[in-house]
């Protein structure tokens, strides 16, 4: 029931309604059950069309009166093929009319493809211009788009036709969401990256860019074209890669990150590790025991195969049947070792741009500009300009990004969780991109408003991290990829969840001070790192049990909790 | 006149009730005998006796027996056989015999086989990279390859790719994005840009948001107030908008979206298969949601 507004109605109106509707119950009991006694008995005959027809016309949902029908046409194909025909012909302005009153039948729309697919001289032309009436009407019908996309495939329109189609109706109305979506399936197609698969080749980019912009400026408060500018400054898909290696003597353990999550359990994904040329028999296991898929994966090495001081040891890792590899030396008298993709090298967080490509953004971010100047509360503007300046230049553009943020913040309340978060994912990136330059591998990230954690498998290195003063809620499942983690700094948050706080073979000290824990179970995950030393926990709730810190020492036997 | 949808809306009236704590007061046994009619020899469930199989009544049909802790009623054996009858050289499923695809059947394929502990029944790389083939630059999912992304289409293919174990290939960020902006300033949630609040998106939108791991990027307060504002004073249920009329399918998509946001007066409801958390748990499901 969509959209049907309920009416008061007087006791004898009602009673009026009341037999209306019993009278045209009565009509399709009856004829229902005359379509059923026909199918039941075989009797694959005209009056049985006409009889579904009727019924159909009133409600065209009905999907075992459809599926009648063929089964009458298809029993007449054996000897009466003209037959068929001819009631093939009769079955599309049949279906128009039904299509009519209800737009959005599902089985009206599927029973017309097989229609026409059936049907021996289909005018694919006609259909493709009924398609285009129904489209005048509502412009956003999805199923009668997706029935122009199966008239386009049979009828061999070539997708630059369809392209053309899509400009018109934009240029009639530009908040046609639907048509800017079809737009995004085709260019890739008529115009593809050469060597970014599913992108669109730059000429065509930097074109879209501005009809993009045509839009918008037109009308700044319309979505659609917003939507479709954040596509074209999204990034081609994540290509599979290897991005770090590491080794630990001391741990006797090999960690390998991938560029996306991965299954390694799986034959076909299978990574071969070499230590010193020889291919080791290895088994991977992921940093949290639970995953299936993830970005890291850890293995352990036998005792001795790494010995010697003076001797220098080679870890490779072969991955994809070799196509993928990466390996780490390990210098004589080092404990540990590692080679790692650069975030700065790989624009983990910008964009590859070409001349062309980075002066035309920077014009549309000197317009967008202006634009936010005519219409300072504009949530659609105040976002792309944000976007505009983490993919030219993120620490560039630092604070002029967390004003408008401030701003966002306060235009839009109702997506103000998105937005914080947003917000928080661009300053670990920050924080990334900081930490290497410095070279260092301590991550600043205290008093920055995260409301969660981001990029966490590209923190595999990572010693020292400090979250404190945050509004973290919970240190995620993910974290325990951090295996070189040594000190954890994540005070005054409100944290009640530190499930990530798990299997970190290398970590000490932990500051929880001030945070929303308040049972022991809470705590649980942290008796997997073995290594621990100090774990701080004033200020939450947990710490008022009763006998809490004999408690936590029977917890974690094997720490010295303070 | 609603017998061609009659398992489903069983589903959503059982549903709504066992989430009010009411299941009790349902006639079991009628209900149960009315579903011995339904199976077909091929194995697919009809919307009701005299009608034909179809996956969409398949998947009610294991929901209620679910439910009810009673799949025994029907052929299992040839349910998961009708449901592997179904999947298409593609990868993709077939709604019934006569061919639609669509990935809403794709999901009643997953959900059906989860529930009955049988996902080894079809071929999952195949069906996984069908799924994927529907995603679009917003970061949702439409029918079929090339439609556009619709909320309660996304509720089917994140649903699916959390049954599956592969939410990871969804770009939750971009997703949920576009889902957060189906908020509008009533609070309600439409399920595609430019279109009209309605109670069910609370369900297809949260639910996804839920599987993301996003559910607090929209405002539950205003979601809660309009969800509310839906009820009818008179007759307790629920419709798409204030003052419309109320129907099953609203009432059980109105009440699940208030379990999601923690009304505390419904059962937890688990946000991939809209049913109680206590019955998937008593099945020993597990379903990992990104956190």
């Amino acid at each position: 029931m969509h959209g049907r507004v309920k009416v008061k109605t007087s006791a004898e109106q009602a009673e009026t309604k009341r037999k209306e509707r019993e009278k045209k119950l009565k009509l399709y009991q009856v004829a229902s059950a005359a379509a059923a006694s026909k199918r039941a008995n075989g009797e694959f005959d005209k009056e049985a069309l006409e009889i579904t027809q009727n019924i159909l016309e009133q409600n065209p949902d009905i999907a075992s009166l459809w599926n009648f029908r063929r089964e009458i046409l298809l029993f007449w194909e054996k000897d009466r093929q003209e037959e068929v025909q001819e009631v093939l012909s009769l079955e599309l302005p049949f279906l128009e009319s039904c299509l009519r009153v209800n737009p959005k039948s599902y089985g009206a729309w599927h029973h017309r493809a097989w229609v026409l697919v059936h049907a021996k001289h289909t005018d694919w032309a006609k259909e493709l211009r009924l398609c285009g009436a129904f489209l005048q009407k509502d412009e956003r019908n999805f199923h009668c788009w997706d029935h122009r996309r199966f008239v386009v495939q049979h009828a061999g329109i070539p997708d630059t036709d369809e392209l053309e189609y899509t400009s018109q109706l934009i240029s009639t109305n530009f908040s046609n969401y639907s048509a800017w979506h079809y737009r995004s399936c085709l260019l890739p197609r008529i115009y593809p990256d050469p060597e970014q698969k599913g992108r669109v080749a730059e000429d065509q980019l930097l074109k879209e860019y501005e009809l993009a912009q045509n839009a918008f400026f037109t009308d700044p408060s319309d979505q659609s074209a917003w939507f479709y500018h954040r596509w074209l400054l999204g990034r081609a898909e994540i290509e599979d890669a290897i991005t770090c290696v590491y080794v630990s003597k001391p741990l006797q353990t090999v960690l390998v990150s991938f560029s996306k999550p991965v299954n390694l359990r799986n034959e076909e994904d299978e990574a071969v590790l070499f230590v010193d040329s020889r291919p080791f028999p290895s088994k991977w296991q992921v940093p949290d025991k639970r995953s299936t898929f993830s970005h890291v994966w850890v293995c352990k090495l036998p005792p001795g195969l790494l010995e010697g001081e003076t001797l220098q040891h080679c870890l490779h890792v072969s991955w994809k049947d070799g196509r993928l590899k990466k390996e780490c030396l390990l210098y004589p008298g080092s404990k540990e070792s590692w080679c790692q993709d650069s975030a700065t090298d790989q624009k983990l967080f910008s964009l590859e741009l070409s001349i062309e490509k980075s002066s035309v953004l920077r014009a549309e971010m000197d317009s967008c500009r202006q634009l936010l100047d005519l219409e300072p509360e504009n949530k659609w503007c105040l976002l792309t300009c944000i976007l505009l300046s983490r993919v030219l230049d993120p620490l560039g553009h630092a604070s002029k990004t967390l004003t408008w943020f401030k701003k966002l913040l306060a235009v839009d309340p109702l997506r103000t969780g998105y937005y914080k978060d947003l917000r928080s994912k661009y300053q670990v990136e920050d924080g990334l991109l900081c930490m290497e330059y410095a070279e260092t591998r301590v991550l600043h990230l205290a008093r920055k408003e995260l409301t969660s954690l981001f990029h966490l498998d590209l923190m595999v290195l990572v010693t020292h991290l400090d979250v404190s003063g945050n509004c973290l809620h919970v240190l995620p499942l993910a974290m325990s990829c951090l295996q070189c983690l040594q000190v954890l700094h994540a005070d005054d948050n409100e944290i009640e969840d530190i499930e990530g706080v798990r299997n970190l073979p290398v970590l000490q000290d932990v500051c929880l001070k001030n945070n929303r824990l308040a049972h022991l179970s809470q705590l649980q995950p942290l008796t997997s790192c073995c290594r621990l030393v100090s774990v701080e926990l004033g200020g939450n709730l947990v710490e008022n049990l009763p006998d809490f810190y004999t408690h936590l020492h029977e917890l974690l036997t094997h720490t010295r909790p303070v | 006149m609603t017998e061609y949808l009659r398992m489903s809306g069983v589903y959503w009236g059982i549903t709504a009730m066992d989430l009010t704590g009411s299941l009790t007061r349902m006639d079991r046994e009628s209900i149960l005998e009315f579903m011995r009619h339904c199976q077909h020899d091929c194995g697919g469930i009809g919307a009701s006796q005299g009608h034909d199989p179809h996956l969409l009544y398949t998947l009610s049909a294991v929901q209620i027996l679910t439910l009810f802790d009673n799949l025994n009623t029907i052929d299992l054996e040839k349910v998961v056989e009708y449901i592997r009858s179904l999947q298409q050289k593609d990868g993709s499923f077939a709604g019934d015999k006569w061919g639609e695809v669509d990935t809403r059947f794709s999901f009643c394929a997953v959900a059906t086989l989860a529930l009955l502990g049988r996902l080894d029944a079809i071929r999952m790389e195949e069906a996984v990279t069908f799924v994927l083939s529907c995603m679009n630059f917003d970061g949702g999912f439409g029918c079929r390859p090339g439609s556009e992304s619709h909320a309660g289409q996304v509720y089917c293919c994140v649903g699916f790719l959390t049954i599956v174990g592969r939410l990871h290939l969804v770009n939750a960020d971009l997703l949920g994005w576009w889902l957060c902006e189906r908020q509008l300033p009533s609070g309600g949630l439409n399920g595609r840009p430019e279109k009209l609040p309605d109670v069910c998106y609370s369900w297809w939108v949260l639910a996804s948001l839920r599987m993301l791991g996003r559910l607090c990027w929209i405002d539950s307060k205003r979601l809660r107030t309009f969800i509310l504002a839906c009820q009818d004073e008179e007759t307790g249920g629920f419709a798409d908008r204030p003052g419309d009329v109320v129907d099953l399918f609203h009432t059980l998509f109105g009440l699940a979206g208030l379990s999601l946001l923690g009304e505390t007066q419904l059962k937890p409801v688990n946000p991939v298969l809209c049913l109680p958390e206590e019955t998937i748990q008593r099945l020993g499901l597990h379903l990992q949601l990104l956190n």
